[in-house]
């Protein structure tokens, strides 16, 4: 027992390792099985960790303290063991877990299972399917829950490869294309981040005097590091080091978000993949890109989050409205909901950027919403693509009729990707353009960021309901007179998601923000404290 | 109180209407259900005296929702009930229009052709109907302006969901997307109104918001006070903005100038629909709105919400004079009359623009289900050139739509004082709103001493003695020493706190005399159009006779209406007017004790409404007969005489002009929807060829001519020969580069990050 909750989070992360090995090993038909199983248990066991953060509820400041700690980078259920140990290196096997990284696992937990539920519609090489579905999973786990640089970056590498095969093995017809077109941009991004944690290696070195870290957390709390790596006479190739590497960073996560000008492997790669590992592309894969901007470039260039605060901003805002555009201009169903997600995850950017609490708490609950809501999205379109083989959106038309159930849900899922309060798409928007405003007295250019942000939502009730007029709605078309209703398994899997869609969104206190608002404000406290080193503090930066 | 409660049975109800065959009857039950405890809500509140109301209002539901920012220095905010007068007397009246809607629609969805491909639709009308009274109850009782941003947004919803009711049709979905994204736009500047109070206020309470605001406005040195910008020489402060933003909200719903394009299309709906969203209740939520949040506008966003309602009430009914839809005739009679409450708000008739809205829900749902009737009576012919001659069929109908007519017209006996007996309740609501707007504009100068006198003169009017011109602020000071006994009005630094105590009117800028002119004006035309559309129903010979043969009508259906009728006759005045009077008096009182005295509350509206009335009385007393009277000289004949009327060269310019709604949709669809369509299709484009092609694709190519360059030519042919090993290696990445049939390979990124790693490892080795 004692083995088991000492290492929890061992555990998470390894379980699917170990439903892949015995779908290895035991013969075919089982795989399903095991695969379902071994995505449930570690969803259960995702879910167990609850029992750390439950108590937040009570949300109070000692409540909070207690669970959240007094600091950012108290974790919980730590678990660090060397792992490879040089002259020079020392690289940890280090995993802990805070409220940043608590909603995401759950989260994880949840889409995958959900997916791999939703995998019954995959019928070609199955055990491989599975397996690599269920490598995949402990990558993304992984990724969330460690600590250590180069264990997160290994990590980052094992989840990239199934998914490539998951991809370029089962997609659509242009697989291979948007396999690696997938594949080279992650991988581009992967390896300026290799770059960067190289470099952020040796230079803490010399801020310690002797060896140096991949310890994220000390990375980004230990002030001679911070120090020396905000100085701005440190420089690398003649360039500061800051800006450069927060820039490399940056180009990484911004590839995975993705934000614009990066973000054209998205569509191709959504719409070439098959529905349930769009719904983990859209569902957890984006996700990382915003997770490592929370866990890694924010806190440990603080400076430069400040300093190119108003570019990180634009390009959030530039992503909401062009993506809004972009997805209004498409005819493809599952191309549309890519560009929403470009357009949606324009917030998560935009909520950082502005750097005070309400932002922060806004971007990291659209990271949320917009990951149950938009699988949600991707399997609705997968449902009819299912029986109608094809996703181009003008030749839909009256599916309201032929499929009622179906229907209703989909307005849930696409109304919720809408932002209709109530559900979980409003409170992670509204968050954010309040925070923007908020900041007013910080950013010069925040309120009209703010303005133009919140004219993304006019443009997104647009081209959603405009897509729900052309595909559910109108006179039932002769050719899908015949198409059942959703079925057991469809409805099995759109429910909960629809369910997390409304409880989130009408309760977002008890159901999200009690469990990450803690390990937020530390954050972004100890952001705005270290950004003060060198002088750039505005005393108004708070809330 | 119980009211949360009736909201959650309500809600739970609505999940297993769902698919019941009666589910009629159970959406009936539930929205009686409420209308029960709104009327026990009532009955418990009557009594209450004023002291003790604020203690219950204080004691309503609240519960913690959400924090924006830092636990502790973040901002919270509590979902919880409003109470107070306000409340009571609008979920009042909404819960009785909507049970009458309800039963009305039992009898209209009965007969109706809902069925698509044999799958009745029936149950799912009922299921909206139900959310959309849970939203609106909900929006009426929030305490807390996010939340009633949320209700609000969720009403939307449900009117998107009931105007695409017949949803199978084109231009119903169209309809119901027009409805929903005008009403965004609105949204749009509501958020941010809500953004600023939240930046400068600190809070988005009702309560709170208001609160600080007082505190605020008095300081000309606070930031709210500061100018935004400079429009014609007046500074606009942004206290002022933020109110108009929150007005924007007003405008998308209530469908106000220049947002108004939706809700004749709105007409899609089923017509209970349009009775209860688009005439009743619904549009009637951006008043509301403006109501709740009046102390929180300045002189100068109440001078543009006034300009918004003029212009939109004076358009709206021009329109309405030319339509021969039926229902989109009363849609632009709504418009116009929501633009005059609209309108009573931005001079200052609070009371006036609420009771407006109150009386106008009743004789407006009546005169929408009163059209329904004749509609489905009828087989679906909504235009009244069709129609005709018939009373005899549908007595009832007739017969309470007439009233509707007569009430909407400002029915009543200029002449005499005996309220409440002589008029019904559009004669009472309409006046006071003119009756402000002409103090407003004509009561600073010598019009005010005429008035007075006026007043004087009418011995009926037993309120007022020149004492009696004291009291309504003497009453003021009463209750804010009961509230708040620290605030002494009089050593407030703001002047006009002191010129309210001098019993001056509040310093407001002078409203624009064409702005009364237009009003008055307009009250000459609605008697007309309504009359139009009555005699051309009802009265005449029956011009088509197929149309007439079908002509019936059902009990289901005008029961509702003769109690509609009743509401419509006497009850607005016994039960809502009080309430109202008593709102606005707790208002004017709390804003005396927090010194916002930058509006025209109740304290005036009685000597303002006695001060105005004689001149007014001569203005617009008789303006419905003149109306009625042209409208039935017109239209006695028939159609000829109007027909021949429009050929007249002036005439059909206007006409033209009228009959295209003053090009509003043609301009919006050309600029809006085509700039939009066109700047995404462009987007989209862009995505397509520059980034994806022209960016991506190209540096693919010149990596792969890289590649091709380094495995074949530099490798194969130079180090090759030289380093067999690695040739072939190189050779081998190479091959595998060509055999990707795509050919697009974009590894130049790869190549160039993988080459700086290499670069900067042995550049840190060589320096660290």
């Amino acid at each position: 027992m004692e083995l088991f909750s000492q290492h929890i989070l061992s555990w998470i992360i390894f379980t699917p390792i170990v439903g892949a090995a015995l779908c290895l090993i035991l013969p075919t038909r089982w795989s399903r099985t095991l695969a379902m199983a071994a995505s449930l248990i570690t969803l259960l066991l995702c879910i167990s960790l609850y029992a750390t953060y439950g108590p937040a509820a009570a949300d109070t400041p000692e409540a909070r303290q207690e669970v959240f700690g007094v600091q950012y980078g108290d974790m919980k259920h730590v678990e660090r063991a060397s792992w490879i140990t040089g002259e020079k290196f020392a690289i940890e096997y280090y995993l802990g877990v805070d409220g940043l990284s608590f909603p995401l696992v759950v989260l994880t937990g949840v889409i995958t299972f959900l997916s791999c539920w939703a995998s019954f519609t995959v019928k070609k090489a199955i055990k491989g399917y599975y397996i690599l579905f269920l490598l995949l999973e402990t990558g993304m786990l992984g990724v969330f829950l460690s600590l250590d640089f180069f264990l997160f970056y290994v990590f980052w590498e094992v989840m990239l490869l199934p998914m490539y095969f998951l991809i370029g093995v089962w997609g659509g017809p242009r697989k291979e294309y948007a396999a690696i077109k997938f594949f080279i941009y992650t991988l581009a991004g992967s390896v300026l981040m290799l770059v960067a944690i190289v470099a952020c290696y040796f230079f803490s070195a010399s801020a310690l005097g002797g060896r140096g870290t991949f310890d994220i957390v000390q990375l980004s709390t230990n002030q001679s590091i911070l120090q020396k790596f905000s100085d701005p006479h440190t420089l690398l190739l003649g360039f500061r080091f800051a800006p450069f590497m927060f820039l490399l960073f940056a180009i990484g996560f911004a590839i995975k978000v993705p934000t614009f000008p990066f973000h054209t492997w998205l569509p191709d790669a959504h719409v070439e993949a098959p529905t349930p590992i769009s719904m983990i592309l859209a569902g957890i894969l984006l996700k990382m890109g915003a997770y490592g901007f929370f866990r890694i470039a924010y806190p440990i260039f603080p400076t430069v989050a400040r300093e190119f605060a108003w570019f990180i901003a634009a390009i959030g805002v530039i992503s909401i409205i062009y993506g809004a555009l972009c997805a209004m201009a498409q005819t493809d169903f599952k191309k549309l909901v890519a560009y929403s997600s470009i357009s949606h995850m324009g917030y998560v950017i935009l909520g950082l950027a502005i750097l005070n609490k309400t932002g922060f708490q806004g971007a990291m609950f659209q990271v949320l919403a917009h990951g149950i809501s938009s699988p949600m999205c991707f399997f609705l379109v997968g449902v009819i693509y299912e029986r109608a083989h094809h996703r181009e959106i003008n030749r839909f038309g009256g599916l309201w009729l032929t499929m009622p159930r179906y229907s209703s849900l989909a307005t849930v899922g696409f109304f919720a990707s809408l932002g209709l309060p109530a559900l979980c798409g409003f409170i992670g928007e509204v968050y954010v353009l309040l925070g923007t405003f908020r900041a007013k007295d910080t950013f010069d250019w925040a309120v009209p960021m703010a303005v133009i942000a919140a004219l993304g939502a006019i443009l997104t009730a647009g081209y959603i309901l405009w897509m729900i007029q052309r595909v559910y709605l109108g006179p039932a078309k002769d050719e899908y007179k015949g198409f059942p209703d959703a079925n057991r398994n469809e409805i099995g899997i759109l429910v909960p998601l629809a369910a997390l869609c409304l409880l989130m969104g009408i309760l977002p206190t008890h159901t999200v923000f009690n469990f990450m608002n803690g390990t937020l404000d530390l954050l972004q406290e100890k952001i705005v404290a270290s950004a003060g080193i060198v002088g750039h503090l505005a005393s108004s930066i708070g809330m | 109180m119980l009211v949360p409660l009736v909201m959650f049975l309500i809600l739970a109800l609505w999940g297993y209407r769902i698919g019941k065959p009666h589910s009629s009857l159970v959406a009936i039950l539930g929205i009686l259900i409420s209308l029960g405890c709104a009327a026990y809500v009532t009955y418990q509140w009557w009594p209450l005296s004023a002291a003790e109301r604020l203690t219950v209002g204080q004691q309503a539901l609240s519960f913690h929702w959400a924090t924006l920012g830092g636990l502790t220095d973040g901002i919270k905010i509590n979902a919880g009930v409003k109470l107070d007068s306000l409340t009571v007397c609008v979920y009042l009246m909404v819960t009785i229009v909507s049970s009458c809607i309800f039963i009305f629609s039992r009898g209209y969805m009965a007969g109706h052709s809902d069925e698509v491909d044999h799958q009745s639709k029936y149950h799912r009308f009922f299921a909206y109907l139900s959310l959309f009274a849970f939203s609106l109850l909900g929006l009426v009782i929030s305490a807390n302006l996010l939340f009633i941003f949320i209700f609000w947004e969720l009403v939307g919803v449900c009117s998107y969901l009931l105007i695409g009711f017949y949803f199978d049709r084109k231009y119903a979905s169209d309809a119901a997307i027009k409805a929903f994204v005008v009403n965004r736009v609105g949204d749009f500047g509501f958020v941010i109104g809500l953004a600023l109070m939240l930046v400068y206020l600190g809070d988005l309470s009702l309560e709170g918001a208001a609160a600080s605001f007082g505190q605020l406005i008095v300081n000309p040195a606070s930031a709210i006070n500061a100018t935004a910008f400079t429009m014609f020489g007046h500074p606009i402060s942004i206290a002022t903005i933020m109110g108009l933003c929150l007005f924007c909200g007003c405008i998308g719903k209530s469908a106000q100038l220049p947002l108004q394009v939706w809700l004749p299309d709105a007409m899609a709906g089923p017509t209970p629909v349009s009775a209860l969203i688009h005439a009743a209740t619904m549009v009637a939520a951006g008043v509301y709105l403006v109501a709740r949040i009046f102390v929180l506008l300045t002189p100068d966003a109440q001078m543009g919400i006034a300009f918004i309602g003029c212009i939109t009430l004076t358009m709206a009914a021009m329109i309405a004079m030319v339509q021969t839809d039926i229902k989109k005739a009363l849609a632009y009679s709504t418009l116009s009359q929501l633009g005059y409450m609209v309108f009573g708000m931005g001079v200052g008739a609070w009371i006036g623009a609420l009771f407006h809205l109150i009386t106008h829900a009743f004789f407006k749902a009546m005169l929408f289900l009163g059209s329904g009737q004749v509609i489905e009576g009828c087989h679906h012919e909504q235009d009244i050139r069709k129609m005709g001659g018939l009373w005899r069929k549908m007595p009832w109908t007739a017969f309470t739509f007439l009233i509707g007519v007569l009430a909407i017209a400002g029915f009543g006996w200029p002449g005499k004082n005996t309220e409440p007996y002589n008029g019904l309740g559009g004669y009472y609501s309409k006046d006071e709103v003119l009756a402000v707007a002409y103090f407003r504009a004509y009561g600073g100068t010598g019009h005010a001493e005429e008035s007075q006198s006026a007043t004087q003169l009418s011995p009926q009017s037993s309120v007022l003695s020149p004492d009696s011109h004291t009291l309504p602020h003497g009453r003021v000071s009463d209750n804010s020493a009961i509230h708040n006994p620290q605030s002494a009005i009089a050593s407030l630094p703001d002047g006009r706190v002191s010129e309210m105590e001098t019993h001056q009117p509040v310093r407001l800028p002078k409203l624009p005399a064409w702005m009364l002119w237009c009003a008055i004006g307009i009250a000459y035309v609605t008697p007309f159009y309504m009359m139009r559309v009555w005699w051309l129903t009802f009265m005449g010979k029956p011009r088509d006779h197929h149309v007439h043969e079908h002509a019936h009508e059902t009990p289901w259906m005008y029961v509702p209406l003769i109690l509609l009728a009743i509401g419509t006759g006497l009850s607005s005045w016994f039960i809502f007017r009080p309430l109202i009077v008593d709102a606005a008096s707790a208002n004017a009182a709390w804003s005396a004790s927090h010194a916002v005295a930058v509006t025209a509350l109740d304290g005036h509206d009685e000597i303002v409404h006695h001060a105005a009335h004689a001149p007014l009385t001569n203005y617009v007393g008789y303006s419905f007969m003149v109306g009625f009277a042209l409208a039935i000289l017109i239209y006695i004949g028939g159609l000829k005489f109007a027909q021949r009327l429009i050929r007249l060269p002036v005439v059909s310019v206007i006409y033209n002009v009228l009959i295209h709604k003053f090009y509003f949709d043609e301009v919006y669809n050309a600029v809006w929807l085509g700039g939009t369509r066109a700047i995404s299709r462009l987007c989209g484009a862009f995505d397509r060829w520059v980034i994806d092609y022209f960016i991506v694709e190209n540096l693919a190519r010149l990596t792969k001519m890289f590649a091709f360059f380094t495995g074949d030519r530099l490798d194969a042919r130079g180090v090759d020969k030289m380093v067999e090993g690695v040739g072939q290696g190189a050779f081998r990445i190479g091959d595998v580069f060509r055999s990707l049939q795509t050919g697009r390979i974009r590894n130049y990124v790869l190549f160039a990050a993988t080459s700086v790693t290499v670069v900067v490892i042995i550049a840190i080795m060589l320096t660290g």
